[in-house]
């Protein structure tokens, strides 16, 4: 798959933004997306492209903001990056049309406190039940907590 | 007739690590499955935020017992690619060795583990005790027979002697036999057939929608092996086969499992055979410069995924580990819909779970 | 007076409970140390079935508290003495505590008390494991004890007798009756092996699926009667199957002689150990089967071969 190629499609498919790629190793490509074009980058990826394995979801505390890494594979690496606010992060769930984005998703909503809107389960994954402090990723538990 | 809640986990013999899942039947008949996981969850994630990238080579190999090298092996990549290290081809050979031993007693250990769980203990027996013999080589290579610490970020710290080679090759020659039995086992043994043939088939699009990785895809016809791919390490310079059957039932799981053993082993000579002389490790700073990176690697289980951003700092910022079992877990809940009690140890044991590895 | 001591000494010692508890355990360590060798192990020391009883008459016994306790205490003493009671009319080498006309019916009768009383104590004792490994044996049950009772019969109506020692006295004339009806010793030795809950046939309490089976929830003292009973019931299996198959105490093939009473003795071990390799060989070759293979099996297979068997012997043998 060309990136050029895919750049284009992506226009296409969400004409207010401009897609721009950069590359991290290991043979990387990094795409910008807004939350809202979320879906419809996916249904690209999917369909034009035949890339429809996830390999996973990455959620981060950047400071002033969260960020999403969804990590795609096709013959080569593709991640779809999607900043959120940190007060009321939200953003559309994949589950309906990769149902093994499920535990994925689960773990970020859980360990950063997103919400993926439309999942049909999101209880937590690894955390427990009565897990009553901030979401464990966040960068304010890191500050006030010191030693391990 | 009523329905009834069988708790399979945390606690179970069928289990060799404590997962919970609660299987709703009606008779024999189970009609879903209900999976809880953080049993052995450790907070890796953010442990490694506040150790130096030494002190988590560490700690990342002791994710998982049975794949640990592949772990340092992706987390070392991670590093190496920031840092712009070029790895000595010695060090890279004998990283790729180690990775192929670790899925030489991955597979038999799993081999085990599934006679076991469907009655053949003699099969647990005769595969464990092939399994020590991979194990002796790594002990001789490493000191260590499931924590090898081997990697370090840069190289490998430890080498092989000329006996130790001939010592490994001779082991090899003799594992290659019995593994012949246990691969005739596999595919005449009747009951051993009558039990996992035609069990938790997996469709390939219920692989592909729940991205499924490894022997398990595999199994079901999904062409993909990150080694020959993406191909890390040594890769590029080794040849093998990709084994793929066609089902996904547990016999196909099986059968790829086994084949893989060979491939693996194969594998092994090619290095010892030809292994470059020269330096195992480049030097490595202690800092690591602003920057992210993905690496990959194909554990015995499929896929490994770590995401790596460093902030300039001797420690890292963001790690992510994504292990190949979470993505077999979201499948076998839907292979554990509308199939027999009786098949439940066989599903369950048929994708090699690793709990530790999702949990993390 | 010298009567009863006599008396006394058969039903304790031998051929009665001493003997046969000690036959028990030496042929469980027989069986372990087969199956350990066969699967590349060193396997237990002689005394190990002893120190497994000895421990687990030595350990607490807990039961869940919507288990029903007076019955729960009673299952085990009554399965072990409907076992006990049954071997002692099984010959040994010759000897027997007490033989009749029709000891066969009732040595068969007794035998099969214990699957019920084991699917009893599944389902008195409370939680999913239990009762769902009880519900396993049932449908087990009933899939071995028939072509197991038409097995057994056979010979019985090609003799013309139901006690065991007179199926004994016409094998030493006419032959063992395993040359015979070979069919229905491969039968009786497949339903021993159902019986016994060993593999492949040991469903019902198959680890990996209902941890414990009907059993689960039993420890301590209980636990040691339940594994005694087992032990005893192979004892009883084999030594039955060797009166009625294999011709008992005797020697020779085809031509009856009555030996002596050691060589008799020897004989018979002999027979009754190749019996145990029998059933330790099978337990090693292969996998558990499911309860519906199983009950396949049973049904399409073993049960029509043993109308075969019976009919055959009612057309062909009588005469």
């Amino acid at each position: 798959m060309e990136i050029e190629t895919l750049l284009a499609t992506l226009g296409e498919a969400c004409p207010d933004y401009a897609f721009e790629a950069r590359t991290i190793p290991v043979d990387e490509t990094v795409i910008e997306i807004p939350a809202a074009c979320l879906e419809d980058v996916v249904n690209v990826l999917r369909t034009t492209f035949s890339a429809y394995h996830l390999s996973t979801i990455t959620g981060q505390d950047r400071g002033t903001e969260l960020e999403l890494l969804y990590h795609f594979w096709h013959e080569r690496g593709i991640t779809l990056r999607v900043a959120l606010p940190r007060e009321g992060a939200r953003v559309r769930t994949l589950t309906e049309t990769i149902p093994g984005a499920d535990f994925y998703e689960r773990e970020v909503g859980e360990m950063l406190g997103v919400t993926f809107e439309g999942h049909p389960g999101p209880e937590h994954l690894l955390l427990p039940e009565d897990w009553e402090s901030e979401p464990p990723l966040r960068k304010a538990q890191q500050a006030e907590e010191g030693d391990p | 007739m009523t329905r009834v809640t069988i708790p399979v986990g945390p606690q179970h013999p069928l289990l060799k690590e404590p997962l919970s899942v609660r299987l709703t039947a009606e008779g024999e008949r189970v009609l879903e499955a209900a999976m809880r996981l953080g049993y052995v969850h450790r907070g890796i994630e953010r442990l490694v935020q506040e150790r130096t990238y030494v002190q988590n080579l560490h700690l990342l190999e002791r994710v998982c017992g049975i794949c640990s090298h592949v772990h340092t092996t992706t987390y070392c990549q991670g590093v190496e690619a920031l840092l712009e290290l070029d790895v000595p081809p010695r060090g890279l050979a004998l990283r790729t060795l180690m990775c192929e031993l670790e899925r030489i007693h991955s597979h038999l250990l799993w081999l085990g583990v599934l006679a076991e769980n469907i009655g053949f203990s003699t099969i647990f027996m005769y595969s464990w005790r092939d399994r020590e013999m991979a194990l002796d080589i790594m002990e001789g290579l490493s000191g260590g027979r499931i924590a090898h610490a081997v990697n370090t970020i840069g190289g490998v710290r430890v080498d092989l002697d000329r006996g130790e080679m001939y010592a490994a090759r001779r082991l090899l020659n003799e594992l290659e036999k019995h593994v012949h039995d246990l691969l005739d086992v596999v595919e005449h043994e009747s009951t051993l057939k009558v039990r996992t043939q035609g069990v938790g088939g997996a469709s390939l699009e219920q692989v592909r929608r729940h991205c499924a990785v490894g022997p398990l895809a595999r199994a079901a016809g999904l062409d993909r092996d990150l080694r020959r791919d993406a191909p890390y390490a040594a890769y590029d310079r080794l040849s093998f086969e990709v084994v793929t059957e066609t089902g996904g039932d547990v016999w196909a799981a099986t059968r790829v499992r086994v084949l893989e053993v060979f491939e693996s082993l194969s594998l092994c000579r090619q290095i010892l055979d030809d292994l470059p002389s020269g330096e195992i490790a480049t030097r490595a700073p202690r800092r690591v410069p602003e920057g992210e990176v993905v690496s990959r690697a194909e554990a015995p289980r499929g896929e490994v995924v770590y995401y790596l951003r460093s902030d300039g700092s001797d420690k890292p910022a963001r790690i992510k580990i994504r292990t190949p079992t979470l993505p077999a877990l979201s499948l076998v809940r839907e292979q554990l819909r509308d199939i027999n009690i009786a098949d439940v140890p066989a599903v369950i044991s048929g994708i090699d779970l690793c709990i530790a590895c999702a949990d993390r | 007076m010298r009567d009863l001591l006599s008396v006394l000494v058969t039903v304790f010692v031998f051929p009665g409970f001493g003997f046969l508890v000690a036959c028990a355990l030496l042929f469980e360590w027989i069986d372990r140390r087969t199956i350990a060798r066969l699967q590349a192990r060193v396997g237990p020391p002689w005394f190990q079935p002893v120190a497994d009883l000895l421990k687990l008459l030595s350990k607490e016994n807990v039961l869940p508290r919507q288990a029903d306790r007076p019955i729960c205490r009673a299952l085990p003493v009554v399965s072990l003495a409907a076992v006990l009671t049954a071997a002692l009319y099984v010959p040994v080498g010759g000897r027997v505590v007490y033989a009749f006309e029709g000891d066969l019916i009732v040595v068969l009768f007794l035998l099969s008390l214990p699957a019920l009383f084991y699917f009893l104590a599944g389902w008195v004792s409370g939680g999913i494991y239990s009762i769902l490994g009880g519900s396993r044996s049932v449908l087990q049950y009933f899939s071995y004890e028939v072509p197991f009772l038409m097995a057994l019969s056979a010979p019985a109506i090609l003799t013309g007798s139901w006690s065991i020692s007179d199926i004994i006295t016409q094998q030493a004339e006419a032959g063992w009756i395993l040359l015979v009806q070979p069919v229905g010793f491969v039968l009786a030795v497949v339903g021993l092996i159902g019986k016994l809950k060993r593999v492949p046939f040991d469903i019902p309490k198959a680890k990996s699926e209902v941890v414990g089976g009907p059993l689960t929830e039993f420890s301590g003292r209980k636990l040691a009667l339940w594994h005694l009973t087992v032990d005893i019931q192979t004892v009883a299996g084999i030594f039955l199957l060797v009166n009625v198959f294999l011709g008992g105490g005797d020697l020779t093939l085809l031509q009856g002689s009555t030996p002596l009473g050691l060589a008799r003795a020897v004989t018979f071990a002999a027979k009754a150990l190749a019996m145990l390799l029998i059933l330790s060989v099978t337990s090693a070759l292969y996998a558990r089967l499911r309860i519906d293979q199983l009950a396949s099996l049973g049904w399409r297979i073993l049960a029509p071969l043993g109308l075969v068997q019976l009919a055959a012997t009612i057309l062909i043998g009588v005469g």
